[in-house]
């Protein structure tokens, strides 16, 4: 399931990571990586705000589709 | 000995706080990430044959963004004696990542575990000596903002440099990845010395393009990494990401206990409503109208009315003693040595006028810039810009380029350094290039000017000022994003978002300070020498056949006067061709605050007020309301002011790009401003003239570049169908 259609507050674990490699690479080092667990703490309109690892990062709509848990 | 200390760590981990405790310096801070964008050096105030180098925060040593490319030239050529690692105790297994790579560089690494007192409160445990021992060098406790634990560090780091033993890795990743990495590592050539080998050798597996620049003699690993992704069903980069992040997680869990029952943070709490769906929008436009309010309406529009009509008018009265403002003092002191009329009339028309025509903008200024300052000290300009990336993405712009716009509503300047947070490369270009049109703090005098002459001060013109800047910003994002050069979608929105924390009061006024100062500098340097030279330029001039002073009422003979005639007739067409405004146009690309100084010299008022209250009915006789506006609207949008103009240079790092940049805005300004005029002109007398039409073309050329096809996003998807999910 994709990221983005993920329930907030829900706790999932990171299967895979898509998209373009320089930016798959980028959020590889921001501790998306498979395994890992992560949570939705906000929505708007399609993008999100993840907590990932003890740090929170704001992620757009496109990517958050190809991120999936 | 020298000691050359260099501080690394993650965007937003404090480098810059710890860097003004130990150097003592003002550096400007900020809670959003990427706030340092260039490194900085400084000495330690306990040793000053101790630098300390501030560098940009970074997530990783390869080469996403350009602050990583800074830090990482930085470490592998100039070899720092010792690098501080500074962590994010709330954060400690991301910010390991970093020191993972930091510690392969083969230098003595200290690492510095910010954020304590954070780390305390929410009872979380970190056993340092461990932490240290599993990471094979030594950690420490620290907290930059409240200044515990800070000199130990420092000291604990020169130790560390004075020493210079070489460590070697406590922890390994699995063995077969070892095995790669080691067998990379023979084939390099003897000009990397041992203990940088595994960087390189790594780097090389990851297949890292800009790495290669720094190897003499290139190996072929080529099927070194064929072999890796082969046993991994993996790219060589990820794997050797994993590898690290499971590393991390063996080091902490022996050394790290989290409480867990607090998982919903106060910043998330924030997170949810100041981000929600509904309210994101509502409570940004309250954060800023609450902004202008207090900074353009109450606190400062108070104090600006005090210095303007105080300080550099008549006077005040202070508990009931009248004190006179400065001209008056001036023209007293000026009288009493019997000084020559004409030097009276330097000091007073000239200087005076001038640069109090400028100084009486900084209360204004530094309200905006201490409003500002908060918003990014809290933490808020960061959800600003997720805010905004859905709006924004529509118009070819990501999120991020918003922060730049927003401090660039105090000054252009650091707007356009803030751009360096963008990473996608034509999108910064994209962001520098329209920054400059949201009206900075320097051009509120001449929109309240022009408010005030022609438009009965009517508030909507200061809006539509900041309307029309926004529209140029939209309009300029669409139609340049359908040119070759910027086609292709802005970059996936990623960022990271600092939690929320009230922001020290001396960490707020120094940063008003710091920015409020670089405009009370350029007034005395820049306004002063621009505010003396057109005093000569309009004072002297050819009166019956020789180069004289001139009387009153004889300006138009000046030097100015000529040189405002040559440019005059460019401006006609926008209905402000007389010399006047031409001059003031002209004097407006040194600083915008010029424009309004500009007017107080040549009508030779000793005192013009910040909005030029004196000169309005003077204005308002030469010049059609129509006129006027175009004059505001080419003034906001036409290429800004010098030291901008120099920062747009300095980040685009191209003289084409740059000029490209200029050529646009000026192009868009004088267009603009084109049809403001005739369109203004014909609704107001009814006349349909030649201007009417050329500028009827022009609104159609306008709107055919911004509503053709997209012929470059059809190119590069061509043979998908468009409006299908690209």
């Amino acid at each position: 399931m994709p990221l983005s259609m993920v329930k907030k507050g829900e706790s999932n674990k990171i299967v895979k990571v898509g998209g373009k490699e320089e930016v798959r690479r980028f959020l590889e080092k921001l501790g998306f990586v498979a395994g890992s667990p992560v949570t939705v703490v906000s929505e708007n309109a399609g993008n999100i705000i993840v907590n990932i690892k003890d740090a929170r990062i704001a992620i757009g709509r496109d990517m958050a589709n190809k991120i999936l848990v | 000995m020298a000691i050359k200390m260099a501080l690394a760590g993650n965007p937003n981990s404090g480098k810059t706080t710890l860097f003004n405790a130990l150097t003592g310096a003002g550096q400007y801070t900020g809670n959003w990430p990427g706030v340092t964008v260039e490194k900085k050096e400084g000495k330690w105030k306990a040793r000053k044959d101790v630098t300390i180098v501030d560098l940009p925060g970074i997530y990783s040593l390869s080469p996403y963004t350009l602050e990583e490319v800074i830090t990482r030239n930085y470490l592998l050529s100039e070899r720092p004696d010792v690098i501080l690692n500074i962590i994010d105790g709330t954060n400690l297994e991301r910010n390991l990542y970093l020191t993972t790579q930091i510690l392969e560089l083969g230098i003595p690494v200290l690492v510095a575990v910010n954020r304590m007192d954070l780390v305390e409160k929410s009872k979380d445990r970190i056993q340092m000596d461990q932490l240290g021992e599993l990471l094979g060098c030594e950690a420490v406790p620290i907290s930059a903002q409240k200044g515990t634990g800070v000199l130990e560090a420092a000291e604990k780091a020169v130790a560390l440099a004075q020493k210079q033993t070489s460590f070697a890795l406590p922890y390994a990743f699995d063995e077969r990845v070892e095995r790669a990495i080691a067998s990379v590592g023979e084939r390099l050539g003897s000009d990397i010395p041992a203990e940088r080998k595994r960087f390189f050798a790594i780097k090389l597996l990851e297949r890292d393009d800009k790495i290669v620049e720094q190897i003499q003699t290139l190996p072929d690993v080529s099927d070194a990494i064929e072999a890796l992704e082969r046993t991994f069903d993996d790219d060589a980069e990820s794997i050797i990401t994993n590898e690290r992040y499971a590393c991390i997680a063996s080091v902490l869990k022996s050394c790290y206990v989290k409480n867990e029952t607090n998982r919903l943070t106060v910043s998330d709490k924030i997170d949810r409503i100041v981000t929600n769906r509904l309210l994101a929008l509502p409570i940004f436009a309250a954060v800023m109208f609450l902004v202008y309010y207090v900074s353009v309406t109450t606190v400062g529009g108070w104090a600006t009315d005090w210095v303007n009509d105080g300080l550099f008018g008549e006077g005040f009265h202070f508990f009931g003693y009248e004190v006179p403002g400065i001209p008056v003092i001036a023209e007293r002191a000026l009288q009493a040595v019997r000084c020559a009329d004409w030097m009276q009339g330097l000091v007073i028309d000239g200087i005076i006028a001038g640069v109090g025509a400028v100084l009486g903008f900084v209360p204004q200024m530094l309200t905006l810039f201490a409003c500002l300052g908060f918003l990014e000290a809290c933490g808020y300009m960061a959800r600003i810009a997720f805010i905004m990336d859905r709006i924004f993405r529509r118009f070819g712009l990501s999120g991020k380029s918003f922060i730049p716009m927003l401090i660039g509503t105090g000054c252009s300047v650091p707007g356009i350094m803030a751009s360096r947070t963008i990473e996608q490369d034509r999108d910064r270009k994209m962001t520098i290039m329209t920054t400059t049109f949201i009206p900075c703090g320097a051009k509120l005098p001449v929109i309240a000017m022009i408010a005030g002459a022609f438009f009965d001060n009517s508030g909507w013109v200061a809006c539509s000022a900041f309307f029309v800047g926004i529209a140029a910003v939209v309009c300029s994002g669409i139609l340049l994003k359908k040119t070759k050069a910027f086609a292709g979608e802005a970059a996936p929105f990623v960022m990271e978002l600092p939690a929320y924390h009230m922001p020290t009061a001396g960490a707020l006024l120094q940063s008003m300070w710091e920015r409020g100062f670089s405009f009370i500098k350029k007034a005395g340097t820049v306004i002063l020498l621009s505010a003396v030279a057109l005093w000569f330029l309009q004072g002297f001039g050819w009166v019956d056949g020789g180069f004289a002073l001139l009387e009153e009422g004889q300006a138009e003979y000046s030097v100015l006067a000529a040189i405002g005639g040559i440019l005059a007739p460019l401006f006609s067409p926008l209905g402000w061709g007389d010399w006047n405004m031409a001059v003031a146009a002209l004097t407006g690309l040194i600083a915008k605050e010029n424009v309004v100084a500009t007017f107080g010299v040549l009508s030779g008022y000793a005192e013009v007020a910040e909005n030029g209250v004196e000169i309005w009915s003077v204005l308002a006789a030469g010049m059609t309301a129509a006129a006027a506006y175009s004059f505001l609207v080419f003034n906001l949008l036409c290429a800004p002011c010098f030291a901008a103009m120099g920062a747009i240079r300095r980040e685009m790092n191209n003289r084409n790009w740059f000029w490209f940049a200029i050529g646009y805005q000026t192009a868009l300004a004088y267009a603009a401003s084109f049809c403001v005029y005739q369109f203004g002109t014909f609704a107001a007398t009814g006349t349909f003239g030649g201007g009417t039409a050329a500028a009827i073309l022009v609104t159609a050329a306008f709107l055919y570049l911004l509503f053709r096809p997209d012929l470059e996003l059809k190119r590069v998807y061509g043979k998908k169908k468009l409006g299908i999910n690209i």
